[in-house]
């Protein structure tokens, strides 16, 4: 009995000290799979409930950001009656070389001169809110979340070319909507060095 | 030039631009592309933009944080499946 206690009281520690820091990114994850508050938080109390239960499979020392969210994409599938999404795989090189020309395009017309005055991050949100799935998740994990491509396709359940796909088209998709923001917004130019004289 | 690298072309560079962003290229492939952005001042200006598209979506999203009363819900989930916080 004794052993019993001191077993869950180890395991309360260890989980309460690796597990528990992550809920705010496991649960920027979940809204981005759900967009929805009040679900993402159902997916999160599952996730940790489902990793506590399981807790005795968790290797120490292993990765455990990416362990909860695996078990977080698990509960989201498992809440859609495991319906997978599931995307054609596109050429990831010929989405680096559109996002190129899209960076081009802003360049020439000023967007990106415009950009370098103003805090993105309010634009961002909304673009980012605004990608359709899979593509938001894949973002999150990746350009949020810090996990590499072969962390996320783990996590997702794709191929690494997967990955590389809906990461550049989700990346032309945002900077398509931050050049309509620049151009709705008529954020002015601002004065170059040369325009000062200071060339 | 180190073996293993070459001097590689704009398009080839535009076309790693992202995994190049990413880390996710081999040392070899990384060198390649940060040997032409040195030297390329067409390809630098992709380079930059996309490098500041990332920090600034990185860092907006790193805001977000959890409602308090969600991780509350979950410890006391958490506490009715036999959890207790040390």
């Amino acid at each position: 009995m004794a052993d019993h206690v001191e077993g869950r009281t180890t395991k309360d520690a260890s989980f309460a000290r690796d597990a528990l820091p992550f809920m705010d990114d496991v649960y920027r994850f979940a809204l981005s799979l759900t967009r929805d508050p009040s679900d993402a938080q159902d997916i999160v109390q599952e996730t940790y409930l489902r990793a506590y239960r399981s807790w005795h499979t968790f290797e120490p020392g292993s990765d455990c950001r990416r362990w909860l969210f695996t078990i977080c994409r698990n509960a989201f599938l498992r809440s859609r009656e495991s319906k997978r999404f599931e995307v054609e795989v596109d050429d990831a090189d010929t989405e680096a070389i559109a996002a190129a020309r899209q960076h081009r395009a802003m360049m020439d017309d000023g967007t990106d001169e415009r950009l370098a005055t103003v805090d993105l991050g309010p634009a961002l949100d909304r673009a980012l809110a605004d990608l359709e799935e899979p593509f938001r998740s894949t973002v999150l994990l990746v350009d949020v979340e810090d996990q590499s491509y072969e962390a996320a396709a783990g996590i997702l359940g794709v191929p690494i070319g997967t990955i590389r796909s809906r990461l550049f088209r989700a990346r032309r998709q945002l900077q398509a909507r931050l050049r309509s923001f620049a151009r709705d917004a008529g954020l002015p130019l601002p004065v170059s060095d040369e325009a000062q004289g200071n060339a | 030039m180190p073996d293993g690298i070459q001097d590689i072309d704009c398009p080839s560079a535009v076309r790693q631009l992202w995994d190049y962003l990413d880390q996710e290229l081999t040392e070899d492939r990384m060198a390649e592309v940060r040997q032409h952005l040195d030297q390329c001042r067409s390809c630098l200006p992709h380079h930059d933009f996309g490098k500041r598209f990332l920090e600034a979506l990185h860092a907006g999203q790193r805001r977000q944080l959890m409602p308090p009363d969600v991780r509350r819900h979950v410890l006391s989930a958490l506490g009715d499946a036999g959890f207790m916080l040390p």
